[in-house]
């Protein structure tokens, strides 16, 4: 029986065309517009956050009663007030007032007191990579776009920055050690094979790294690695995996290119996940990545559990019969030719697609 | 039944977080039986975000499997089933696929109405972010910010008796109001109102259209008395109704189900509650659904239920939040084999990262059945605060005679050898006295919860056919005594069969004896003086009639509570051994 499967699918594209959108956290005011170009730290608009609530108490505030107060207010519902100034009397022989705490709006006035809004804290976002507007709505998302290698990983520390990508170590298998950061390395996008201790990461912070793109990390280290100020990109998982070797290749061949490294922390139903973007220019028109890829022969596929876990091969073919697995399981499986060694019989459950 | 009533076919489709299954059931023979399933990985989240694809890919799947056409070339639903067969007469859904929701729960009294607040909450999918009670020491202003800063999805206000406390209420629901009214109008939260009933009108008044507001029954009526049942219904159908706004092709669901759409957990809520009415009053009936995102605990004590649906423990994307309730080595102590922290830590975040991969290996499959101890044994632990509480401190700790115990979900349904699973739900929930093992191997219990609204019958009888699997009658004395001290003596009587088979379990023991499944024997259990299976007391002798089940009638005299060794290599060994004494090792 022929079966439709879509497993999931991770780019991993020498060239590609690279859309994103940014949202600001609320609606704001977006400072960019279509077909402007712009650079990785621009900033692409600006939006105020978590603002402030106060109840002031205008009755006790003035000296008067409750019902009296209606008679001092200097302001109505909506203004804006600038810190000091009076929203409320003189009152009385003392000619009492209540002023503005800081610069604000007023919400509302009800039982002697105002509810006023200070102004929260300015949230901006920025392009992170250089790339073309090509659309926004004006106050919350914008979308850019860049042609350029792309890179998914698995998961990410939720920082972001852009910078020079410098290959560490002697290949895909390597671990990062203090002794192989040195001062070359401040400023710098570094790949490194794995790590699987806290002393490198902090080094790395120390060196003042833009990025640090890892194919395998002890997860005991994901506390330490959502602390650390510099995004951190992992693309294979957690523990003993080296960087996958068509992955490996890509990046080493745009060692000393500038690089997008977006640290996002994977979430099930978030559209954007953590990668590695690499903008490349390209005189021709340039495909986005197809999202969606059924399984089939022919597809790149990289294999997520043991025994192969990591190994990046071309399925061959899907058997049409669940077959068992070591473990006793039950699974529909697919052949998968593997590069350096003979065809293996891999879980569907067990496979992403490469593409 | 009424054959002019109940309808022959009926297609349920279940939407989870990692899978997508699409069951039909038709009338074999006089009774209805489960004909086929077919499957998909679900297409609620990214790239596609339209739970559609997936029930489409399911669809196509049963279609292939049985040959009858479900779907039309406009892709919607044949319904009812036309004159060549094609079709179904009536398609029922469930759901629990999608983002879960913010909550903020305002209340008063902490250990009272916020208290059962958080059960309401955690009957659901909700995540709760924040919370506001009378105690809470922040300024108004502060209190406000905190609403505002949790962005809810829903706001869940309880508080004051039925003709109790008005003022205080009030003073909460006015915040509550103040709150939505600083909101952007499309990202209103639904308000839920679960306290002093007579404050209705009040409380609805204080909020304009823009707000959605849902009135329901006070979960604490008076203070001696909680009553979840009428707000977990209205809760469900708010969270519901979130949901589907948020997930594309949910709308869709719900329109080819008429209205039969409910949340997963809920309607496997509602079927354990169905069994506990029909089973031994004197028993409660356990249900475990452990799925990828979220893991479902319902218990029921003659009709009483009580849902909890824990969203940051499942065996898949949330998998870690397990860390947050368990220790490390608390895993690995039901391993036969060493593996080390590091390792275990690193597995449980690629399994989180990929919840749909299966173990392809042995010691993955050992590693992942370990999990699933912990998991039910955390969501044990945590929804055991709001059962019934009965008996002295030693009744307490033990869990409730249970009959039957239901598995469904993930790894449990698929076990390569029923033993996988049986001596899991044995490790975690170490159930007392006699009760039965049941598996939902097809994951239908949830179908057949909101099957029970149009169709009853296709939930009585699919419930009494092969599609559930007995894995076994559980004998469990509980006692103290040394290793390999005397618990009992058991005789079986096999029905249809000459001699019976009789003899002594000792304190430690597992033992299996052979009633396969479809036989029926006569069990007699003559246990110690301090030893008590459930016949009214310590030392008291008694028979019963025992059905068999794929694994046989296991007598299990390891003690309650459940004591491993101190020793690391002991206490694999004995893992290894309870493996081999349960039939997955040979």
């Amino acid at each position: 029986m022929a079966i439709t499967y879509l497993p999931p699918v991770r780019h991993v594209l020498p060239l590609t065309t690279v859309r994103r959108t940014r949202e600001l956290p609320a609606a704001g005011a977006v400072t960019v517009r279509v077909n402007e170009k712009v650079q990785a730290q621009d900033v692409l608009g600006e939006a105020e956050v978590s603002p402030k609530h106060f109840f002031l108490d205008l009755a006790r505030g003035l000296g008067v009663p409750e019902i009296q107060v209606q008679k001092y207010l200097e302001k109505q519902t909506g203004d804006l007030v600038n810190a000091d100034e009076i929203i409320a009397g003189p009152a009385g022989v003392a000619r009492r007032t209540v002023r503005a705490p800081s610069d604000g709006r007023i919400i509302s006035f009800a039982g002697g007191k105002v509810l006023f809004q200070v102004r929260g804290r300015k949230a901006e976002v920025k392009a992170g990579f250089p790339g073309l507007i090509i659309a926004t709505d004006g106050v919350r998302r914008v979308t850019l776009e860049t042609t350029g290698a792309l890179i998914q990983g698995v998961w990410g520390n939720g920082k972001q920055d852009y910078g020079l990508m410098r290959m560490v170590g002697d290949g895909p298998r390597s671990r990062l050690q203090t002794r192989l950061m040195d001062i070359q390395l401040r400023g710098a996008v570094i790949v490194a094979g794995q790590c699987d201790h806290p002393a490198p990461l902090q080094q790395a912070g120390e060196l003042s790294l833009r990025g640090l793109i890892l194919g395998g990390m002890a997860a005991a280290l994901i506390p330490m690695a959502r602390g650390l100020p510099y995004p951190i990109v992992v693309l294979g998982g957690f523990g003993d995996f080296p960087i996958s070797a068509p992955i490996f290749n890509l990046l080493a061949s745009n060692a000393g290119r500038e690089v997008a490294v977006e640290g996002r922390t994977p979430s099930s139903y978030e559209i954007y996940g953590p990668e590695v973007i690499i903008p490349l220019p390209s005189d021709h028109s340039v495909e986005l990545p197809e999202d969606v890829i059924p399984l089939g022969p022919g597809v790149r596929v990289r294999i997520l559990r043991a025994p192969l876990q990591g190994v990046v091969g071309e399925v061959r073919e899907i058997l049409p019969r669940a077959e068992e697995m070591p473990s006793g399981m039950l699974a529909r499986t697919a052949v998968v030719s593997i590069e350096g060694s003979g065809p293996a019989r891999v879980p569907l459950a067990n496979l992403e697609v490469l593409g | 039944m009424n054959a002019n009533i109940e309808p022959d076919t009926l297609l349920a489709i279940d939407v989870g977080s990692v899978h997508t299954r699409a069951s039909l059931f038709d009338v074999v023979e006089g009774r209805y039986r489960l004909v086929a399933s077919g499957k998909a990985l679900s297409t609620a989240g990214p790239p596609l975000f339209d739970v559609r694809e997936g029930v489409r890919i399911a669809l196509d799947e049963l279609q292939a499997v049985t040959g009858r056409k479900l779907i039309d070339d406009t892709e919607t639903l044949i319904m009812p089933v036309t004159g060549g067969g094609m079709g179904v007469d009536i398609c029922v859904a469930t759901g629990s696929a999608g983002p879960n929701l913010r909550a903020v729960l305002i209340g008063l009294m902490d250990d009272i109405s916020l208290e059962s607040g958080r059960r309401l909450a955690e009957s659901t999918y909700l995540t709760m972010i924040e919370e506001i009670g009378l105690t809470d020491r922040r300024g108004e202003d502060e209190k406000l910010d905190s609403i505002l800063r949790a962005k809810p999805d829903v706001l869940l206000v309880v508080g004051g008796t039925d003709g109790g406390a008005a003022a205080s209420v009030l003073s909460m629901v006015d915040l509550v109001s103040l709150a939505t009214g600083l909101m952007p109008d499309g990202d209103r939260p639904h308000v839920v109102f679960a306290g002093n009933r007579t404050l209705a009108a009040h409380v609805a008044e204080r909020f304009t259209e823009a707000t959605p507001v849902a009135l329901t029954a006070n979960v604490r009526p008076d203070l001696e008395q909680e009553d979840l049942a009428p707000a977990r219904t209205r809760l469900a159908e708010v969270v519901s109704e979130s949901r589907a706004n948020k997930v594309a092709g949910y709308d869709e669901l719900v329109q080819w189900s008429g209205g039969y759409m409910m949340q997963t957990a809920d309607a496997f809520g509602r079927m354990i509650r169905y069994l506990s009415q029909v089973y031994d009053p004197a028993k409660g009936v356990l249900g475990i659904d452990l799925g990828g995102s979220h893991t479902t605990l319902a218990a029921s004590f003659s009709g009483d239920l009580r849902l909890s649906v824990r969203s940051d423990m499942g065996l898949g994307a949330s998998l870690p939040g397990l860390i947050q309730h368990t220790k490390l080595d608390s895993i690995s102590r039901w391993l036969p084999e060493e593996i080390s922290d590091a390792d275990i830590l690193n597995y449980v975040h690629n399994k989180a990262s990929y919840p749909a991969t299966i173990p392809a290996e042995k010691d993955e499959l050992l590693l992942e059945f370990a999990l699933a101890r912990e998991i039910m044994r955390s969501s044990l632990r945590l929804a055991r605060r709001g059962w019934p509480r009965k008996g002295n401190l030693r009744d307490s700790m033990l869990l409730p005679p249970m009959e039957p115990i239901l598995a469904a979900g993930g790894i449990l349904a698929r076990a390569p050898h029923p033993g996988y699973t049986a001596l899991a739900i044995l490790d975690a929930f170490q159930p007392v006295g006699i009760t039965t093992l049941v598996l939902d191997p097809h994951g239908l219990t949830s179908a057949l919860g909101v099957a029970a609204g149009p169709a009853p019958m296709v939930s009585v009888q699919v419930l009494n056919s092969g599609n559930y699997v007995s894995l076994g009658t559980v004998v469990s004395p509980v006692g103290g005594g040394k290793l390999g001290r005397p618990v009992l003596n058991v005789r079986l009587d096999t029905e249809g069969e000459g001699e019976g088979m009789e003899g002594e379990v000792r304190a430690g023991q597992l033992v299996m004896l052979p009633l396969r499944l479809g036989e029926s024997g006569r069990l007699t259990l003559r246990p110690e003086k301090d030893y008590d299976v459930g016949f009214g007391g310590p030392g008291k002798a008694g028979a019963l009639r025992v059905s068999g089940g794929i694994l046989g009638l296991i007598i299990d005299a390891r003690g309650r509570p459940l004591i491993l060794p101190q020793d690391p290599e002991a206490r694999r060994e004995l893992a290894g051994k309870w493996l081999w004494d349960i039939g997955v090792r040979e």
